[in-house]
């Protein structure tokens, strides 16, 4: 068993290539991704179409060109032309202000803008949209020179918790820690049965007395090493970089991630046993990954699936892992308030290493 | 010519033999786009609220009455005092509270009315949507005809996340067909030691690698096609543009994909290098780097600048306009030139750096 | 005579290793010219060169009056290549390979169906066979057959027999005569003497320098020291040990309708070396991949070191040791790192690893190497490294397939030394082999023929029983029996 393990940590040492992918990766993704993974709608460009010409709606254009959303708004002739302008990506909402704005003001009214944003990424329009719809109202109320009352006027405070500056690289980085560790406790270990089947020495192996568990384990335990180091890595560098840290306790973001690591390294070798080509190993570990980064709630919340892919995520480990280890990282949760997720998640890993002990045969 | 076909016949039987792989290149992109198409979206949807304070009263009954009829929102729980509202949010069995002031009944007609909203902020652009949306509802009723804005949706008026991502997934998808498997599949022939016996024979080392190429072409256009009728009747998302257009540019982009894939086969001496390439320099950029998912506007300067050379960002562009919303091809001449010369550059570096000889 | 092949003080150097250095040579038309010599001599490099692969680092070569860096196509339209290794697409049928190589060529099969028809009506039965299931003797000849469909003047083989059993390899050797007499240019290189003696002429290569050339005896008399290595001495079976290590009974093993092995029944002693001869596909690799615990019999019984092969097999493991055809160490481990490895698979407590890891290194006289990276190893060494791993654990039984592929006489020989010493501690040898010199050097031997065993017995016994006078036409005249196709 130890000399097993041995073998397994000295081939990944004298590859070339895998010591640095191991430890490059992880700091090149935790260095650029948390900018490129920035949902926040901001720099939208906009389009005004100003048929009024009043103060009004001067004043509304003044206001919309000082807020931080948009990008300076450019001022068109017409409709026609601003559309021309969002086929050709240059704005992405018109605002349109009709003739007589400020005069159906003064009437009394509530006079409306026309609103016309690119919804083709939804988001981004609606968003968009309702920025302008924001900035809209409040010129209005600020113009009126008597504030009235309205019978139903509530005011709204919100609140937000646990990022209250709602930085998004807060909420990335325990989802940028999950995708590195599929990743890396994934790929590689799929890659390496079937590396040996192609250069024949699983043959030697398997005329020795060395056990399937003993094999299968001394296989996974480097992967889950590495799953740690990465781990690590991203820690230190979002502390680092970012003056991002757990809310929760980090033995808890350990306890975590090393039962994904297990999950996704028992796949990986279990994706290995039964593949004939290195090819067709990456080609079906691939699959598997892009499916469970889907359906776990990674990228969009599982809520707002329709029932079946709610029912369908049940069974997809990865779920578990993404709503525990945010609750640890952003929310300051305990164990107790993980503790559904982590049986679940210590069930899965439990099942994929069996499975990978199970469906490596030494026999041929 | 004869030679020509029958070696992409031979590539043809190499790729349908491999079962598994073609299993994976077919179902990959169909499980991708019902995935997409019904699965994945940020829609604001079945939001759990937890609502703090007596819900016994008329007023906060009506407000209760609202959030439930609407499809957005669902009051799940009732607590007591903010603070078990936050633990019912941190055990996630709620994802917002709503707090109504102590008096809110009361003062309905003073306009000192308040209710707190409490958003899990831990996801910033759910939270706000979220908020914004909760304001919404409870504040219609008002005045419906007093609307400052007249709102309109362009193209995508259900606001459905297929429509953005139909064109991310097709420049993802091509792009690892095309690159990935033509590279692999010949380095594979270097590994094995049938490259030897090809480069001895008298056909032409340029032939035989555009014979490599052709099948894995057609097997793009053949899945490009599954995409579209997908796209088109199954997923609702209208092919608003010309269809001609739309298969010039992918035709394009698979063009460029396929000089990449050259390009790492003169590259990579052995499969895992092959795939691990591909993987960094193909896949992960144009997943993170193209606009597919994160919106470039938003990144850094210096990161925008590298997305100006990601292929993949051209193409999902032009994409977008074509398909979703239906331009005409004046609006992507850019798009289109760009693509052209990033792949007039690949293909002469590629054909420039492949070996007549081993090395 | 007209010079086909002309070789000028041609060079070759990989980083500081020099591969070719300044090597002259020329072949004439219809010449059949051996290239030998040891493992990374260059033999490769050379074949490289003069099919237009590669790029010498100075002097100059032609082929038919081509010059092989500036007239690289109309050498290639001109010459038929084979390398090494298998260069077919294991993934198509035979016919699918043939017909795609003819038009690689611009030819079709039916054209130059004449040219082949000798060796490819043997494998026709099987076109529709995908070549990856083929066995090695038909795979090469497949291969051969590719090479020789667009009438080459011009035909390189580089290794074209090695794993090909003896009657095979004739059979091979044979097809190549008529192209002679047609005008077809031969540069073969093989490890096999009775090949080296069908050339023309020889040339023999050795650290990148060209030896000598001229009539095959006279090359193998002047290297004898290489070629012709003493024999080795070896007592007939001494006091023949009354125990059995392995005993087989009825053993089959079926594929479908098919019976790889067909009801064999023999005993191993102890102590013994015994040779398991039979050709490709006879049935002898799939006998011992049961024996090794790899495959379960379909029916029959046996046991190997006592223990039952049906139901003990994962024991029968730590019993015995087992070298393959390919290559069976971790390459990119160093030499110690492996000892290490597969004595701690075995439970070898650490201490006596490293005072034995030590003894061997020395007897190997491979010491300094301890710290080398295994796959920068000469193939010889590696071979020699992989035996005595194999036997580290001092098993009952080693089991070794095909142990000394591809590497000339004088290490052949210093392998057989180590079998020797093996044997004498007591470590019983299965062995199959198709170098009939060292079936010779074998105590018993069987000879297996379309999944039986049709002769079993000492060397010396059998060639008496079957009035043959040496090994090879024993194995030719009852392999020639073989009635079924694969």
């Amino acid at each position: 068993m130890r000399h097993l393990l041995l073998k397994e940590l000295l081939q990944l040492r004298r590859n070339s290539f895998l010591p640095r992918l191991i430890l490059l990766f992880p700091v090149m993704i935790m260095c650029v991704m948390p900018w490129v993974m920035d949902m926040e709608v901001r720099n939208v460009g906009l389009a005004i179409v100003d048929n009024d010409h009043s103060l009004l709606s001067r004043r509304l254009i003044q206001r919309v060109s000082a807020s931080s959303y948009f990008r300076t708004p450019s001022l068109l002739p017409s409709y026609e032309e601003a559309l021309r302008w969002v086929e050709a990506d240059k704005a992405d909402v018109i605002l349109e202000i009709p003739q007589h704005y400020e005069r159906d003001f003064g009437r009394g009214s509530v006079p409306t803008v026309f609103v016309a944003a690119n919804a083709v990424n939804g988001t981004k329009g609606s968003l968009g949209s309702s920025y302008v719809t924001q900035i809209v109202a409040l010129n209005l109320s600020a113009s009126l020179k008597r504030p009235v009352r309205q019978a139903e006027a509530v005011s709204f405070s919100p609140l937000s918790l646990y990022n209250s500056h709602l930085d998004y690289k807060r909420y990335m980085i325990p989802a940028l820690m999950s995708i590195l560790v599929m990743m890396m406790c994934g790929f590689l270990p799929a890659l390496n049965i079937v590396g040996e089947k192609e250069s024949g020495t699983i043959e030697q192996i398997n005329v020795t007395p060395v056990g399937k568990l003993q094999f299968i384990l001394a296989k996974l335990i480097p992967y889950w090493c590495i799953g740690a180091l990465v781990l690590s890595v991203c820690l230190l560098l979002s502390w680092l970089l970012y003056g991002i840290t757990p809310q929760g306790s980090v033995g808890l973001v350990y306890l975590l991630s090393m039962l994904l690591a297990l999950v996704f390294s028992g796949l990986g070798l279990a994706v290995s046993n039964y593949s004939d080509t290195m090819q067709q190993a990456i080609l079906v570990m691939w699959f598997f990954v892009v499916c469970m980064m889907l359906l776990s709630g990674l990228f969009t919340p599982i809520s707002s699936m329709p029932p079946w892919a709610q029912a369908m995520t049940r069974a997809i480990p990865t779920r578990y892992y993404i709503d525990a280890i945010r609750t640890v990282f952003l929310r300051g949760g305990t164990l107790t308030d993980i503790l559904p997720q982590t049986l679940a998640l210590l069930c899965f890993a439990l099942a994929f290493c069996l499975w990978a002990v199970l469906s490596y045969s030494k026999k041929s | 010519m004869k030679t020509f076909l029958s070696f992409i016949l031979k590539e043809t039987r190499h790729i349908l033999r491999d079962r598994r792989t073609v299993m994976i290149l077919f179902g990959m992109p169909i499980v991708m786009m019902l995935m997409f198409g019904f699965a994945i979206s940020n829609d604001i949807k079945n939001v759990k609220v937890v609502l703090v304070g007596s819900s016994s009263d008329l007023r906060t009954q009506a407000a209760v009455e609202r959030l439930n009829s609407s499809e957005y929102f669902t009051v799940t729980h009732v607590a007591g005092s903010p603070s078990e509202a936050e633990r019912l949010i941190r055990k996630r069995k709620a994802d917002m509270a709503i707090v109504f002031s102590q008096n809110y009944a009361n003062h309905s007609l003073d306009g000192t009315a308040g209710i707190q909203i409490i958003t899990d902020a831990a996801e910033p652009n759910m939270a706000q949507q979220q908020s914004s949306y909760l304001q919404q509802v409870l504040s219609v009723g008002a005045d419906a005809s007093a609307q400052p804005v007249n709102l309109s949706l362009l193209y995508n008026p259900q606001m459905k996340s297929a429509y953005n991502f139909v064109p991310g997934i097709m420049g993802l998808l091509l792009m690892i067909i095309c690159a990935m498997m033509t590279a692999v599949s010949i380095v594979r022939e270097k590994e094995r030691g049938t490259m030897e016996v090809l480069l001895v024979s008298p056909a032409r080392p340029l032939m035989i690698i555009v014979a490599k190429a052709v099948p894995y072409f057609v097997l793009s256009m053949v899945i490009l096609v599954c995409i579209l009728l997908l796209s088109a009747f199954v997923l609702d998302v209208p092919v608003a543009g010309s269809l001609f257009w739309i298969f010039t540019v992918s035709l394009l982009y698979i063009l460029m994909a396929l000089s990449l894939g050259l390009l790492i086969s003169v590259i990579a001496e052995t499969q895992l290098v092959a795939i691990l390439m591909s993987a960094m320099v193909l896949l992960l950029p144009s997943i993170m780097l193209s606009g597919m998912i994160y919106p470039i506007e938003s990144m850094p300067k210096v990161l925008q600048a590298i997305c100006q050379v990601i292929p993949a960002r051209w193409y999902i562009s032009a994409m977008r306009k074509l398909m979703i919303m239906g331009v005409g091809v004046r609006t992507i001449l850019r798009e289109i030139a760009i693509l052209a010369a990033i792949t007039s550059l690949l293909l002469g570096v590629a054909l420039k750096a492949f070996k007549n000889r081993l090395q | 005579m007209e010079s086909v092949i002309e070789v000028r003080e041609v060079s070759k150097s990989y980083g500081k290793v020099k591969a070719l250095d300044a090597v002259t040579l020329s072949a004439s038309r219809g010449e059949m010219l051996g290239l030998i010599g040891p493992d990374g001599s260059g033999k490769t490099s050379l074949f490289r060169i003069l099919t237009t692969l590669l790029l010498p680092d100075s002097g100059r070569a032609t082929v038919e009056g081509f010059d092989t860096v500036s007239q690289m196509t109309d050498i290639r339209k001109r010459v038929g290549y084979m390398p090494g290794s298998f260069s077919l697409y294991q993934d198509l049928t035979v016919e699918e390979n043939l017909s795609f190589f003819a038009t690689l060529f611009g030819t079709t099969v039916d054209e130059g169906y004449d040219n082949i028809k000798a060796i490819y009506s043997q494998i026709e039965p099987f076109r529709k066979r995908r070549a990856g299931a083929l066995s090695g003797g038909m795979k090469q000849k497949l291969a051969l057959s590719c090479a020789l469909v667009h009438r080459p003047t011009v035909l390189f083989l580089d290794e074209p027999t090695t794993g090909v059993d003896p009657v095979s390899r004739k059979e091979l050797f044979d097809m190549l005569e008529p192209l002679r007499s047609q005008g077809v240019t031969i540069l073969v290189s093989t490890p096999y003497l009775d090949e080296v003696r069908r050339c023309d002429r020889v040339a023999f290569l050795s650290e990148g320098l060209l030896r000598g050339t001229g009539k095959p005896d006279e090359i193998l008399k002047e290297f004898a020291s290489v070629f012709c290595p003493s024999p080795l001495q070896h007592e007939e079976s001494q006091a023949a040990s009354p125990d059995n290590v392995i005993e087989v009974s009825h053993l089959v093993k079926q594929f479908g309708s098919f019976r790889a092995v067909d009801d064999i029944s023999f005993s191993v002693r102890k102590g013994e070396i015994f040779g398991f001869l039979g050709a490709n596909g006879a049935g002898k690799t799939t006998a011992m991949r049961i024996l090794t615990g790899l495959s379960k019999p379909t029916s029959g019984s046996g046991t190997v070191a006592g223990l039952d092969i049906n139901t003990q097999s994962e024991q029968i493991k730590s019993r015995i040791g087992y070298m393959s055809q390919r290559f069976s160490l971790y390459g990119d481990l160093t030499v110690r790192e492996n000892i290490a490895l597969f004595a701690g698979i075995y439970g070898m407590k650490d201490k006596d690893v490293k005072a034995k890891t030590d003894i061997l290194l020395e007897t190997l006289r491979f010491t300094e190497h301890r710290d080398t990276i295994v796959s920068s190893l000469p193939l010889g060494w590696k071979q020699k490294l992989a035996f005595s791993v194999s036997i580290f654990h001092e098993p009952e039984v080693v089991f070794l397939d095909e142990p000394t592929g591809g590497v000339d006489p004088a290490t052949r020989r210093q392998f057989w030394q180590l079998i020797y010493d093996a044997a004498a501690r007591g470590i019983t040898v299965f062995v199959t082999t198709h170098y009939m010199d060292e079936a010779e050097y074998c105590d018993r031997i069987s000879i297996m023929v379309d999944g039986k065993i049709s002769a079993l017995g000492s060397p010396s016994q059998l060639k008496r029983q079957y009035g043959m006078p040496d090994m090879d036409s024993l194995f030719t005249y009852l392999a020639r029996k073989a009635t079924r196709t694969e």
